[in-house]
């Protein structure tokens, strides 16, 4: 019955007429607005009735408290004489009709004036509402990803300090057969998080030291949506000891594969240009060396064509550089691995 | 291609012969499995594909079953060799299909295996012998690290009926043993931390259960200066660090309220991955000084019986009483029902302001179809879980293993134990509908907070939805499953 008054409108399963806006928001059509006039005057008037005791009243499913809160007080004030209701809510073609409503029944006055201000009304409140929500639920987000560090990195230190640190000749294998039983499910489980060989390319042009967040820009990949590039920029923003440290930045959550964007080290990025970058070599032992238990997990990030070059990668440890040397100094500076899970 | 038809049929024959009830099958059946059961590399494929279909038609509660499984293999069958025609012709992905109907099979069989399984377990005829050696055999066909989901499901189901199986001989089925929280302390800390931040990242349950509940909390006391917090099991307390957020940056209303959070703390609850409950407080009151909200963490032990006492509580006047019960979201711990009601119970005579409670939804099933129909709805359950890691992370294989196996198999055992002292017991009902009885209102989840939640979703999966339920009920879904429920209740009628 009322979704043929507008095109834009649909009836909902409880009876309820909502647009078919983006976000939906309620209309108060005349048979809705009659059974909270009853409601009302059942429970003794505007002012004695609360939204609370209206919904009940009413028993419409779908009706929130919010929605009767707003009505209630429109509802209240358009009980108030005429002049100021004019001033308010009344357009000028309406205000003829208005007024002979007014003066038929008390529950109708000025309905039609106040449905078309409240549609405004309402569409402003919910858009603002909605991109509240947004914002805040960013912010809590990226609170949660903070507390998480704080775990990850008492975690890291607990574990971590179990262990010397060890000379930067450690071999790959060794310290994962060192660890044991544990390693190969960490390590299996985080290194699909790694990228195929596809996207080496575009990591290995890039700046060691270069901003993560261009990085960001550059992926295109993934089948995942859009609102996951922007979750991944957010929790990189919130890792800024990772920014201090100078490393590359690379989430990798870049790849097609993995969707997860939260707090993955970037540093765990550094594995994967290892086969390409004799440097990178270097800093990974150093790493591995500062936590070697979680630095299985830093094995994670090892791609297939790093693993591949397992060879190539012990040959390389043993020519030092002197830059290597320089880069190594500088993590062994940073102490701990504070971003070990990112 | 023939070589797989004789296997399966041969498979099937020998669990069909298996779990036929009729008794002169029954000896011989028995007989043989003793001896196999020795052998636990028993040549299934060995057994003669011929059997009598008439000594089943004593009606017993196989045949149905048997028949679907014969008519699906039949269907396989025909379509995989369709298929292979087609492949033939026209080259495609020779090994696909195949494998595809490979992989259906396999699951099929699996869920049967477990079906009867179960059945063997608790059924009309229930027979230890007859669920070992199906065990054995489940053991065969699935591991932990299987390539399908279907694989590693039915292999955690396999290992949380042999616990209920060996509990169930040497009678030692207590409800504090399989609930315990030593299943998830034999591992590593690392591999929970591991898997923690993996079950974050790939799926939004955790963060769904936390939001719903925090900003219902945060909309109730958007007046008062003082809020107090009881947490039920606050674990590593990641909860609250987005409330803190929220209350430190709340524009309305008085500035910061000061947040007062008392958790429960269990004695003898073994090495916990997260750290003691003051190592929880100690994190929180860090993370609230770094954000400035002014906070103080309070914990209240509870007694090896774990029965809540309101009189351990500290209340302040003036303050708001918040109760914060988290119970089923993946990395936690069962909790034995005594001791939730106590908590819930206890937290009624405090008149709190308000009480936020996340559990696991559940399909309510009726007692007639007992043990079984209840395993069954929680694999379902569990398949739907798997499921939606999977969709989102399809080829993080062995993340999601980990995640599997640290923290979703001791809840399938957790769950099974459960059901299984509860089977012949009427039908429980879920915690909300606990509180409801109990005297509870049901508080509103408000657009924003409803809004929030689709938002959240909107960054996982699009398999995954939120229903609202009632006025007060927030459910998170996967495609066609419920999975999560979160709920605000209140005391008295506020008005506002």
């Amino acid at each position: 019955m009322n979704s043929h008054d507008r095109p834009m409108c649909v009836q909902g399963d409880s009876g309820l007429v909502l647009t078919t806006d983006p976000k939906p928001r309620l209309r108060w059509t005349v048979e809705l607005h009659e059974r909270f006039v009853d409601a009302v005057t059942q429970l003794g008037g505007p002012d004695k009735a609360t939204p609370k005791t209206i919904m009940r009243v009413m028993g419409v499913k779908g009706l929130t408290l919010y929605h009767l809160k707003s009505h209630l007080q429109k509802f209240r004030l358009g009980k108030q004489p005429h002049k100021e209701f004019n001033d308010h809510s009344v357009k000028d073609g309406d205000r003829a009709t208005s007024l002979e409503l007014q003066r038929n029944s008390a529950s109708s006055s000025g309905m039609i004036g106040r449905n078309m201000n409240e549609m405004q009304m309402e569409v402003q409140r919910r858009l603002h509402e909605q991109l509240e929500v947004q914002r805040h639920l960013q912010l809590r987000i990226e609170a949660q990803g903070k507390y998480m560090q704080t775990i990850l990195e008492k975690a890291c230190q607990t574990l971590g300090g179990e262990e010397n640190m060890a000379l930067p000749t450690r071999t790959f294998k060794g310290i994962g057969n060192h660890q044991g039983g544990l390693i190969p499910d960490i390590s299996a489980a985080f290194k699909e998080f790694g990228t195929p060989p596809l996207t080496f390319s575009s990591f290995q042009d890039l700046n060691i030291c270069g901003e993560h967040i261009d990085l960001h820009a550059q992926s295109s990949m993934g089948e995942r949506s859009s609102s996951f590039d922007g979750f991944m920029n957010l929790s990189n923003t919130t890792t800024d000891h990772n920014l201090s440290l100078g490393k590359k930045r690379s989430s990798p959550y870049n790849t097609s594969n993995g969707k997860s964007p939260f707090m993955w080290s970037d540093d765990f990025r550094l594995h994967e240009l290892g086969s390409n970058n004799e440097d990178d070599h270097q800093i990974i032992q150093m790493e591995r060396s500062c936590n070697p238990e979680i630095d299985s997990v830093s094995d994670i990030y090892e791609s297939k064509p790093l693993l591949q070059d397992e060879k190539k990668f012990d040959a390389k440890l043993e020519r030092p550089s002197p830059r290597r040397a320089a880069q190594v100094s500088s993590l062994s500076a940073q102490g701990g691995r504070n971003s070990v899970f990112g | 291609m023939a070589m797989m038809v004789d296997e399966t049929i041969s498979d099937f024959d020998c669990y069909a012969s298996l779990s036929t009830p009729t008794t002169t099958i029954t000896t011989t059946t028995t007989t043989t499995c003793s001896s196999s059961e020795e052998d636990h590399g028993c040549t299934w494929n060995e057994w003669s594909p011929v059997f009598d279909w008439d000594a089943f038609s004593g009606g017993d509660n196989f045949q149905d079953l048997i028949e679907s499984m014969i008519q699906g293999s039949g269907n396989c069958f025909h379509n995989s060799e369709e298929d292979s025609a087609e492949i033939m012709e026209e080259e495609e992905e020779s090994g696909d299909s195949n494998n595809n109907q490979s992989e259906d099979i396999n699951g099929l069989k699996l869920v049967h295996l477990l079906m009867a399984a179960a059945e063997a377990l608790t059924g009309v005829n229930k027979s230890r012998e007859l669920a070992r050696v199906i065990l054995v055999r489940l053991k065969e066909l699935a591991s932990p690290n299987g390539s399908t989901n279907m694989e590693r499901l039915a292999a955690h189901f396999t290992d949380a009926l042999q616990a209920l199986l060996d509990g169930a001989a040497s009678g030692t089925l207590h409800a504090k043993h399989m609930f315990s929280p030593n299943y998830k302390d034999e591992h590593h800390q690392g591999d929970v931390l591991a898997a923690f931040q993996l079950l974050q990242d790939m799926s939004p349950f955790v963060k769904f259960g936390h939001f719903t509940a925090n900003q219902a909390i945060f909309e109730s006391v958007t007046h008062d200066r003082r809020v107090h917090i009881v947490d039920y099991d606050i674990m590593e307390g990641i909860q609250w660090a987005s409330l803190m957020q929220a209350l430190v940056s709340r524009k309305d209303g008085p500035p910061t309220p000061h947040l007062r959070i008392t958790a429960l703390s269990r004695s003898g609850s073994g090495r916990r991955s997260f750290g003691t409950v003051q190592e929880t407080g100690r994190r929180l009151t860090a993370f609230a000084a770094s954000i400035g909200q002014p906070f103080s963490f309070h914990h209240c032990r509870l007694d090896s019986d774990e029965i809540f006492k309101p009189t351990n509580l500290k209340l302040v006047r003036g303050e708001a009483l918040i109760i914060n019960c988290m119970l089923h979201l993946p990395h936690f711990s069962y909790r034995a029902s005594d001791s939730v009601t106590s908590f819930l119970s206890g937290s009624k005579t405090l008149n709190p302001r308000l009480v936020t409670l996340v559990e696991e939804e559940l399909r309510p099933i009726g007692d007639e179809e007992g043990f079984v129909g209840r395993f069954m709805d929680t694999l379902h359950h569990y398949s739907a879980l798997y499921d939606s890691l999977e969709a989102g992370f399809p080829l993080q294989s062995r993340a999601r293993a980990l995640v599997e196996r640290v923290f979703l198999g001791p809840r399938i055992t957790g769950s099974l134990a459960r059901i299984y002292r509860a089977r012949g017991e009427e039908e429980r009902c879920s915690w909300g509908e606990w509180l409801s009885g109990v005297g509870f209102c049901e508080s509103n989840i408000s657009f924003a907070n409803h809004c929030q939640a689709k938002l959240l979703l909107g960054l996982f999966n699009d398999g995954y939805r939120v229903e609202e339920i009632g006025t007060n009920k927030l459910v998170l879904g996967w495609k066609s499953r419920r999975l999560l429920s979160a709920s605000i209740w209140t005391t008295m009628d506020i008005d506002l």
